[in-house]
């Protein structure tokens, strides 16, 4: 799908990603704030650092005067992380101050960004707060103290709510709230819960209750989705589909069970057919065995030989009949 | 800006050649072919002419050609019809990388209470035979497997399953997806695809527009049809004849098996160079199914540590077309099926590239992206988290990310 970008946004990641003088691209080395937020395996990941002029005697008076990036992600999340440390050198705020840039501030410089990319403007927001998280700790700054109220922190906490993108339960009800959600493909754009296997939308304690709870109403008339989560999960799964009982093949071939009757066809392959084919430097491969149905190739000098085919026909299939059962029948795999 | 257009297994430009086929019918032969009047009798001779021409290149009986509006409407009625006609059965063999175009409709069954089996595919690609034979059984109503891959071109062996299952019970229908191989790999319905039953395809993959497909319905395989309301196409699918698109349809696929052989060999070769080059030029980089047998028209490679939609947008700058498996180019958040159900771990998937070659392309679109690719990497490289750039590699603690995961997710 064709994203649709604002001029401002192309510009800013051209400019990025050809490391123009005075873009923010890089790593501070021992950097006064680090904070990171995504994972490369959510498809986006951001690294922000920033350095201050210390103040002598009050760390609260430190100025950020340097801020640098990393980033892992697509157009917009490049140009976001860009507008986040152009916004933040030039307010040339204290790291406290600082906070006061909030995902929409990245936006809003950007000149807009699609909808489904606004996760990418909260991903710059949410790697500034853990940095002035780490700021603060570094230099002995109680933020609750201060009124401030930081969450760095909570993703590592809580019941997951969102496997896919492993989003606790307090990070989304805290972003329910602070970016005014209130649908799921609003949480969606905003942070990407729920925007992969969509298992997380209406299950209990799921994103539609979250929503329910922060803003009241939907009493539970969710209606459920379908099985849409992995294709294989879902019920009949490669390997979890039910056979058949057994007593249905039972009988099929008298007095013996499935399983006698897979013994026997071994048995007989190791005893005749194995051997006859060994003598010419072949061999033979059963693949399964399905009530009357053997599935074998033929392996060694056998394989590719043109007479393969009857080979597997007359001889195996033969000595089978003869040796096991009269229905037997050879499928070539 | 040249254009160089490397994502034909989207879609492809519509061959001159098509277009002047087409041509007659949007001016003065715009009869309904169904018309009793002499001059409507152009228009159906068109219609019977296009079914014979493209039964013969597929090894088919016209009778078998049933005109569609795309591949996707023929997976719709080969697999709900082929389901409507068997109540009896309700079991589904089909793969995990799919087109959602099978893919949903089996889920769809599902819900109503179908049992489906999603194959799993191993790291290259490949489906496992001895799980394929397992998946039958005494209610599988239904096989349904593509026979290329849209996102790797891994080609499955169509011919060899499809006997598989007839050997083992000639009442289940075989159904296959060959969207991307019709005019570009060896079909022959008579032949060795004589165990297919239905089998999809449509034609602005091979050089016609958009807007037409069809579906081979052999003989007695029964199918109820899907869209009902007219005699058209012997009652196996109403609404009037789309007759211009009939027409480049047919001409499409003509010009296809004109230059196949010649196209097959001078694409691949094409497409090796690609492939070599950029392995060459780029260090962390896995192509994914490489080691499948593969058409011989697409490459697809994950570029480690870095996301596809920045490499898109900075091909795009330099006037060339590919696409990605990435979570953002897929209009969701979740990254290509296809490529997790190949173990590709997740932060490959976002770093792949698909650059899918036709016979217009040349040697010096090749040379272009060779020379301009490894830039692109390089300039995103350097802003990635994961990318020691001085060293240009990895950093160390980075490099457990993309190796294979254990787990499809």
């Amino acid at each position: 799908m064709a994203w649709q970008y604002s001029e401002k946004t192309k510009q800013i990641f051209m400019d990025a990603v050809h490391g123009k003088p005075g873009t923010h691209l890089g790593e501070i080395e021992n950097p006064d704030g680090f904070g990171e937020h995504g994972s490369i395996s959510c498809g986006d990941a951001l690294r922000f650092t920033f350095r201050v002029e210390k103040h002598p005697s009050d760390p609260l008076q430190d100025r950020i005067v340097e801020a640098k990036y990393l980033t892992f992600g697509c157009t917009s999340a490049i140009a976001a992380s860009e507008a986040l440390c152009v916004l933040i050198e030039r307010g040339r705020f204290t790291p406290v101050t600082a906070l006061k840039v909030r995902n929409k501030d990245i936006v809003d410089f950007l000149g807009g960004l699609p909808e489904q990319k606004i996760h990418c403007s909260v991903m710059g927001a949410e790697a500034l707060e853990a940095a002035v998280f780490n700021w603060a700790q570094k230099r002995g700054v109680d933020l609750a103290k201060l009124g401030v109220d930081i969450h760095a922190n909570d993703q590592q906490e809580g019941r997951i709510v969102c496997q896919c993108f492993s989003l606790s339960e307090p990070y989304i009800r805290r972003k329910i709230k602070e970016l005014n959600l209130r649908t799921i493909p609003e949480i969606t754009n905003a942070i990407k819960a729920g925007g992969a296997c969509a298992s997380c939308h209406y299950a209990p304690g799921g994103l539609q209750d979250l929503l329910n709870e922060a803003w009241g109403g939907g009493q539970g008339a969710a209606v459920l989705e379908g099985a849409s989560r992995s294709p294989l999960a879902g019920e009949g799964g490669a390997s979890g589909a039910p056979r058949p009982p057994e007593v249905e093949v039972a009988g099929f071939i008298v007095g013996l069970s499935p399983y006698q009757f897979s013994k026997k066809v071994e048995k007989v392959v190791d005893d005749y057919i194995r051997p006859m084919l060994r003598k010419d430097g072949g061999d033979i491969e059963i693949l399964d065995i399905k009530e009357n149905l053997v599935y074998c190739r033929l392996a060694g000098a056998c394989k590719g030989c043109a007479h393969s085919g009857s080979t597997l026909r007359m001889m195996v299939e033969g000595t089978l009949k003869d040796r096991v059962h009269e229905s037997v029948r050879v499928i070539e795999a | 800006m040249r254009i160089i257009y490397a994502d034909n297994n989207a879609t492809t430009a519509v061959a001159p050649e098509v277009r002047e086929a087409m041509a007659p019918f949007f001016g003065e032969v715009y009869f309904n072919p169904s018309s009793m009047y002499e001059p409507a009798r152009r228009a159906a001779a068109a219609v019977d002419g296009s079914r014979r021409s493209i039964a013969r290149h597929l090894g088919a009986d016209p009778s078998e050609i049933l005109f569609t509006s795309c591949a996707t409407e023929s997976n719709n009625t080969a697999i709900l019809g082929v389901a409507k006609a068997n109540p009896g059965r309700r079991h589904i063999v089909t793969t995990a990388v799919e087109h959602p175009a099978v893919l949903q409709v089996c889920r769809e069954l599902q819900r109503g209470g179908h049992r489906v089996t999603f194959l799993p595919v191993d790291g290259d690609g490949n489906l496992d035979l001895r799980a394929f034979i397992r998946a039958l059984d005494k209610d599988t109503a239904l096989v349904t497997v593509m026979h290329a891959n849209n996102e790797t071109g891994v080609v499955f062996p169509v011919d060899r399953l499809a006997r598989l299952t007839k050997e083992t019970d000639p009442a289940i229908v075989f159904h296959t997806d060959a969207t991307q191989t019709v005019g570009k790999l060896a079909i022959d319905l008579g032949k060795d695809f004589r165990h297919v039953d239905l089998l999809s395809f449509s034609g602005h993959k091979l050089h016609a527009p958009k807007g037409i497909g069809a579906l081979f319905i052999r003989k007695g395989t029964p199918c109820r049809p899907l869209l009902i309301g007219g005699h058209q196409e012997s009652g196996r699918r109403a609404g009037t004849e789309n007759v211009p698109y009939i027409a480049g349809l047919a001409a499409a696929l003509d010009l296809a098996m004109e230059h196949r052989a010649a196209d097959e060999a001078r694409i691949g070769a094409m497409r090796d160079r690609l492939e070599k080059g950029l392995l060459a030029r780029i260090p962390s980089v896995q192509v994914n199914g490489g080691d499948a047998p593969r058409l011989p028209n697409t490459l697809n490679a994950s570029f480690h540590f870095i996301e596809g939609e920045g490499m898109l947008y900075q091909l795009s700058e330099h006037g060339i077309c590919a696409s990605s498996g990435s979570a953002c180019t897929s209009g969701s958040l979740e990254p290509s099926h296809v490529l997790q159900a190949l173990k590709v771990p997740f932060t490959a998937v976002h770093g792949s590239i698909r650059f899918s070659l036709s016979r217009y392309n040349t040697d010096s679109d090749i040379d272009r992206i060779l020379e301009v690719f490894p830039g692109i990497v390089a300039n995103l490289r350097r802003l990635s988290p994961y990318w020691d750039s001085k060293n240009d590699r990895p950093r160390p603690e980075a490099e457990s990310l993309v190796q294979p995961s254990t787990e499809a997710k």
